[in-house]
């Protein structure tokens, strides 16, 4: 159990500072108890571009580029519904960038809506040291620039628009310059420019720009004023920790890559390229060279990066020279690689935690969102602790002497057990009636279900009876089921499955027997999986009206382990069984507003569901309309499904199979003893030769068998 | 301690070396790939198990005789493919192949141009290239040669076979099947010997292979080919030519070899053991007359330790490259040396015959035995086309 320490909020009590507090939008109980969100989009729309009649744009600098063209995609198609145009400025004889996004237009929108988000981007072109005259007629009112890394030649583009537009918002995606050094505004973006909806954001209070980007649904995270935000000290941080190792031992960069993606996740290497390796190395090289100016050897960029800044070499070997020797670690060297490369990560990240550059929950998911990290930074110094975190870069001090001399703070982990370290993904707030559980990350893993445990416990020892389970309104933009990773160790030992699959039922049965009420609350796209399978746990389930809720499982395959295949059928009548089983055994999704009575309790627009959940949750609805759960042995589960279409593969038919069954053998049980069979069903199956060959078996080889 | 050395700033750092093994021509994974990448990705691999960072190396020297896709690109290219971007050049001399390359490195360091050399050596016997060469002037207008069989069977200069060379040697020599089959015999026992005792395990490294999906393609991980043989089964053999058998010559076969040489003091900074020095005392070479291939590396040997004012009762440690048995006997009768003495750790007559790596490894062999006695001179020496004899004397102390 974590501290019990608290903030308070006017009458909101908080396990640890809510995400949405750095951004000024107050608690997600707050939202609730409003029923409606802090910022409303259009108003939000309004506020930065001028009311519709008056609408200014925004122009895009640099728009050609790998991130220009990225973002000239995202807010064009964001801003689509309120009439704003997009300016794509960039050089005469920039190759063009944004035509190249097309097809993932369509793919993503369809045709009709890609051919209108085109229509609003309006291409101009400068010569760098006069804007066009067109650009007056458009009004720009937000300038996001996204020009080349060097530091005068982007103060004098601020200077060229300050000049014409005096009082235009900017915002630079700089990688690295301070505010301070640029004079304006940051909004870091990550890689792939087009969909990740993350920005680190540097301004010196919460602005109408970073309100209107979280009221469009991307996710601004406020950090420090520092040389290089969170995603670059990770990204070029782990990139740096592969290249020393490259350097001392020979191992090539494809092959460090694959132990970086064992051991931490990403692959840096292979991401340079697939960014472009000239400029993601001018980047990569741009971010240590000044991490190292300010704080040593830490940071600094060895030789092969600054012989490839400048001639962008990709760092894989091209076709005709595809890796033929490999290479392999035992157990010590394998060990003392995982030094090598979370050593100066600890390090790096002891030094942004000296300098608060961040929410902690924000640090630790920027390498998740934006850097492929299968576990934040700081979950993965959780679990170490503070004494091995201590070790472990101490070893690292001993392979690069150079490192220890600064920038290394083993202070920062003496707070590893405060409520902030220890619930980086589940947060609880209540007013002392009702709580609010908030899950800030998108898949279930170990991490959340401790976490979600103790934010429980923290409720119920308040006493608290009355709960909203729900995302976190901030990085949890959608629900998309159990991380698999979490299922690799139980590929090679049964008992690592049976883990999973009977403790975290363990804990979702919580939702529904440690609460008089519980309200689970979908309020983005989709819910599926063990997410959804942790939410039907709740007596109610309110969700806006187009959210989409399914159980892909079977498309993996895997049985679902956190009850899937028995409990919804316990809460609905023979109809209702025949549509979950339907989606148990397709992985077919289905709308919320399609699911009310059987799987969903409550559905509507964003406003309505609010309220809904708030209503259930604050009157303490005493029972009244919830679906009871039988539990007794069920009868009249047929053995197979009629109609179904056929199965995509013969894992999918297994898995089919292997579902129907456990469908059997739990629902001819008790719900009491019914959690033991189809814990121990799913975790067989996980470790069968069925889910070897699926895709989480595919992506088990890919990450493990190094 | 000898007080002439021929490259004085040369130095091979003890244990930066690596050897693949020498799986028997056709017989491995290793005939399905490109051997200069093979060889480049190998040393970056050895290194690195040796704890030298290829950083560390300013130039490299490619040595191989066989053709290889993109061989025009040379060690360049190879550097590149280990990702370390240095010049170099490549040399070629058949079977002093391998002594040559070490040869140059040692110049190059010498000459101060560069300090720490990689010597990389390789070859794949293996579905060797066949060449076609428009000669207008033939008879055949234009003729197409398998690099390694139809070079082994015709030396130009003399119209003859190498195995009829090894065979007139014999004759000359008026060496006897017996003995050749004894000598056989032996250099397998001391094979083996080495083998069993764990004295490969110093210089020899697995190598795994992958396909181009990345997926294994097989493992490098002995000599294969090489057998247990008894005197029967080499007396049972037919003679091909005088003295010469399948048990009494070497054979084909594909493999790299690698070592570094540099100054002094870079050798002491990158050698685990930096007690250790290893110069090279002097070279020779000679050429016999035609179509007695197997009594030039006497020939070179004897001018060698003449020059030199040496006996080879200063010599520790015998290693030849021995493609016929008939070698090993003749360099008895030319300089009194039993043929006992030699190659008491393996030698090319039972590991194979790559050509470009065969002295590396017979080298690095010599060089750890020497270690093992406790220092002492090293005497390398081997036959090479054309009749072509080498000898090297590589220096052991501390």
């Amino acid at each position: 159990m974590t501290s019990s320490t608290s903030s308070t909020n006017s009458t909101v009590t908080t396990l640890r500072t809510p995400t949405l507090e750095t951004l000024g939008l107050g608690t997600v109980l707050d939202i609730f108890r409003n029923g409606r969100l802090p910022v409303d989009p259009a108003a939000a729309v309004d506020a930065v571009f001028g009311p519709a009649g008056d609408r200014g744009s925004m122009v895009i600098s640099g728009a050609s580029g790998i991130v220009g063209a990225g973002k000239t995609m995202q807010f064009a198609s964001r801003l689509l519904p309120y009439d704003v145009p997009v300016v794509a400025l960039d050089m005469a004889g920039a190759p063009d960038g944004i035509g190249a996004k097309y097809d993932g237009l369509v793919a993503g929108f369809g045709k009709a809506t890609a051919d209108r988000v085109m229509a609003s981007i309006v291409k101009l072109t400068y010569d760098g040291r006069s804007l066009p005259g067109e650009l007056d007629g458009m009004k720009p009112r937000f300038l996001l620039e996204a020009i080349p890394e060097i530091l005068d030649v982007k103060k004098a583009h601020y200077a060229l628009f300050r000049e014409r537009f005096g009082d235009l918002e900017i915002r630079s995606v700089t990688s690295g310059f301070p505010a301070r050094e640029l004079g304006v505004g940051v909004a870091h973006p990550a890689f792939p420019h087009e969909i990740n909806k993350l920005f680190e954001t540097v301004e010196d209070a919460p602005s109408d720009v970073t309100r209107m980007l979280w009221a469009l649904g991307l996710i601004p995270v406020p950090v420090s004023d520092d040389w290089s935000f969170i995603l670059d000290v990770l990204f070029c941080g782990v990139t740096l920790a592969g290249l020393r190792y490259h350097a001392s031992t020979n191992m090539p960069y494809w092959k460090v890559d694959k132990f970086v993606r064992k051991h931490v996740g990403p692959n840096p290497f292979r991401a340079h390229d697939a960014i472009g390796a000239k400029g993601a190395d001018f980047l990569t090289w741009s971010c240590l060279h000044h991490l190292s100016e300010e704080y040593g050897a830490l940071f600094t960029p060895t030789a092969d990066l600054v012989e490839r800044k400048e001639t962008g070499q990709n760092w894989y070997p091209m076709n005709h020279f595809r890796p033929l020797v490999d290479w392999s670690l035992d157990a010590d060297a394998e060990a003392e690689f995982r030094d090598w490369i979370l050593g100066p990560l600890f390090q790096m990240t002891s030094l942004m935690l000296k300098e608060n550059r961040g929410h902690l929950t924000h640090m630790n998911a920027i390498g998740e969102l934006c850097a492929q990290f299968r576990k934040g930074i700081l979950a993965v110094m959780r679990e170490e602790g503070a004494d091995g975190v201590r070790s472990t870069v101490e070893r690292y001090h001993a392979l690069v002497p150079e490192a220890a001399g600064n920038a290394w703070h083993p202070e920062t982990l003496d707070a590893i057990d405060s409520p902030e370290w220890q619930q980086l993904y589940v947060n609880a707030e209540h007013d002392g009636e009702v709580g609010v559980i908030s899950l800030a990350r998108e898949s279930y893993n170990w991490d959340v279900d401790a976490e979600l445990n103790r934010a429980i416990d923290w409720l119920k020892a308040a006493g608290i009876e009355r709960v909203i389970v729900t995302g976190d309104f901030h990085l949890s933009t959608q629900m998309v089921g159990a991380d698999t990773g979490e299922f690799f160790a139980a590929m090679e030992d049964p008992a690592a499955g049976l883990a999973i699959t009977t403790s975290w039922t363990r804990t979702a049965r919580r939702l529904h027997d440690d609460f008089r009420t519980s309200v689970a609350f979908v309020g983005g796209k989709r819910c599926l999986g063990g997410m959804l399978e942790l939410l039907m746990h709740c007596h109610h389930m309110v969700a806006v009206d187009d959210a989409r809720f399914g159980w892909p499982e079977v498309t993996l395959p895997v049985v679902p382990g956190m009850e899937a295949c028995h409990w919804p059928l316990r809460r609905t009548d023979a109809a209702g069984r025949g549509k979950v089983l339907e989606m148990l055994l397709t992985g077919r999704p289905v709308k919320a507003a399609d699911a009310l009575g059987w799987l969903v309790d409550r559905a509507g627009s964003m406003d309505d569901a609010l309220k809904a959940a708030w209503d259930l949750a604050s009157t303490g609805d005493a029972g009244d309309g919830r679906r009871p759960v039988a539990d007794g042995a069920l009868a009249g589960i047929a053995d197979e499904v009629p109609n179904l279409p056929d199965a995509d593969s013969p894992q999918m038919e297994a898995g089919r199979e292997a579902i129907m069954g456990c469908v059997k053998a739990s629902t001819e049980v008790g719900v009491a003893e019914a959690l033991e069979v189809q814990a121990r069903i799913a975790a067989e199956f996980l470790a069968g030769p069925v889910c070897r060959k699926g895709v989480v078996g595919g992506e088990y080889a890919k990450t493990m068998r190094v | 301690m000898t007080d002439v050395a021929l490259f004085p700033r040369a130095r091979i750092p003890y244990g930066t070396w690596g050897s693949s093994y020498f799986p028997a021509w056709q017989t491995s994974a290793l005939a399905e790939v490109n051997p200069g990448q093979f060889a480049g990705e190998s040393m970056a691999r050895i290194l690195g198990m040796r704890g030298v960072s290829q950083q560390e190396m300013d130039y490299l020297v490619l040595g191989s005789t066989v053709p290889w896709h993109w061989k025009f690109w040379t060690a360049p290219m190879v550097a590149s493919i280990m990702g370390h971007r240095i010049p170099g050049f490549h040399v070629e001399q058949a079977c002093a192949t391998g002594l040559q390359a070490v040869l140059m490195g040692a110049a190059t360091v010498e000459a101060q141009s560069h300090d720490t050399v990689g010597v990389l050596t390789f070859d794949r016997t293996s579905d060797s290239p066949v060449g076609v060469f428009p000669e207008r002037r033939a008879y055949e207008r234009t003729q197409a040669i398998a690099d390694v069989w139809d070079n082994f069977g015709f030396d130009p200069a003399t119209g003859k076979a190498m195995i009829a060379a090894a065979g007139q040697t014999a004759r000359k020599w008026k060496v006897n099947r017996n003995e050749t089959d004894e000598i056989a015999f032996l250099r397998h026992a001391q094979y083996f010997e080495a083998k069993e005792r764990g004295f490969m395990d110093r210089y020899m490294v697995p190598i795994d292979l992958l396909s181009v999906q990345g997926r294994p393609l097989g493992s490098v991980t002995e000599d294969v080919g090489v057998r247990q043989v008894s005197m029967g089964m080499l007396r049972g053999q037919r003679e091909l030519d005088t003295c010469v058998t399948s048990g009494t010559q070497t054979h084909a076969s594909d493999g790299m070899a690698c070592l570094l040489v540099t100054t002094e003091e870079r050798a002491k900074e990158l050698s685990p053991r930096p007690e250790i020095s290893i110069r090279l005392v002097g070279k020779a070479e000679a050429r016999a007359e035609p179509s007695l291939m197997p009594e030039a590396p006497g020939i070179a040997a004897n001018a060698l330790m003449q020059r030199l004012g040496m006996s080879y009762d200063d010599v520790a440690v015998f290693k030849n490259h021995n493609p016929f048995a008939v070698n090993d006997a003749v360099f008895q009768r030319q300089t009194g040396v039993s043929w006992e003495k030699l190659n008491r750790t393996g030698c090319s007559l039972v590991w194979g015959h790559p050509q470009g790596p065969t002295l590396t490894r017979s080298l690095i062999e010599g060089l750890e035995e020497a270690v093992e006695l406790g220092g002492g001179h090293v005497l390398l020496f081997g036959c090479a086309a054309g009749d072509v004899g080498i000898a090297a004397l590589f220096e052991v102390t501390g």
